[in-house]
């Protein structure tokens, strides 16, 4: 192991764990839910006509919603990443058209197996700061 | 429905180049891993790796034929091997457990040989 990597090991992942994405803002539109059941072959009627969102939409919401991502935060190299697990705890439907605002952290950070592993949570909330639903994404960067 | 019950699986056709881009523009992922084949093969894939997500995607297609979608209040992958296009996926499951508000369900997401993709865990309001 390179002497870079010990000190990354031992110093750099630790200090990922509470640091905060920065929060960003996006409004449900009926065309990107079409367009993901779409993409997905779920062609749902209500999903077509954007009257309800299938369960993995919050993706659309984190690429599409204008934040800063969590691979420059978190300094990763593109080419070693993997997304490991993913979980939605939904507390509410997505209502169309309406604005959601999220808020990310670093949960966890830890090595194992020769790979780094991060979760993020991250929390989406309505207008009224009620939480729609909680993510959590564990990210794998390969060594 | 009841613990025990095998859901009916949901077969999806074989994964194409053009559905990676599709969902890369739909998603927002724009990573190269997958939809730009010679950037795949630099970074030691051999090849484009479909959105885990879009897998996932698929588990959740499976979820709104077996149950009512606004229903779902727990959905968790475990993202177990990479799924290349022209592979066929489908997507079994059955209901393990439940308590008094929840049914509480596991799926898999596997290819033609049984190769699993995506294991899944989700809970649906009775």
């Amino acid at each position: 192991m390179k002497l870079k990597e010990v000190i990354f090991l031992s110093t750099g992942l630790k200090e990922k764990v509470g640091l905060k994405l920065e929060s960003y803002t996006f409004r449900v539109e009926k065309g990107k839910i079409r367009e993901l059941a779409q993409a997905i072959g779920d062609l749902k009627e209500e999903y077509l006509n954007g009257e309800a969102v299938p369960p993995t939409f919050p993706t659309v919401i984190d690429f599409w919603g204008g934040g800063a991502s969590s691979s420059d935060l978190l300094n990763l190299n593109m080419k070693k990443v993997l997304h490991g697990e993913q979980e939605y705890e939904y507390f509410r439907e997505i209502v169309p058209d309406e604005e959601i605002t999220v808020h990310g952290v670093i949960e966890k950070a830890y090595t194992k197996a020769a790979m780094n592993f991060f979760v993020i949570r991250k929390d989406y909330m309505d207008k009224q700061g009620e939480t729609i639903l909680i993510s959590r994404s564990t990210i794998i960067e390969r060594h | 429905m009841e613990v025990g019950q095998t859901l009916e699986p949901l077969q999806k056709d074989g994964i194409t180049h053009t559905q990676l881009v599709r969902y890369a523009g739909a998603s927002g992922d724009f990573n190269p891993i997958h939809t730009v084949v010679p950037f795949a093969e630099g970074a030691g894939l051999g090849g484009v790796i479909a959105h885990g997500m879009l897998v996932m995607g698929f588990v959740g297609q499976a979820i709104g034929q077996w149950f009512e979608v606004k229903d779902l209040k727990k959905f968790t992958t475990r993202f177990k091997a990479m799924t290349r296009p022209g592979e066929k996926i489908s997507v079994q499951g059955r209901i393990v457990n439940e308590n008094e508000a929840c049914w509480i369900c596991e799926a898999e997401a596997v290819n033609e040989d049984g190769e699993v993709k995506v294991k899944a865990f989700f809970e649906v309001k009775k």
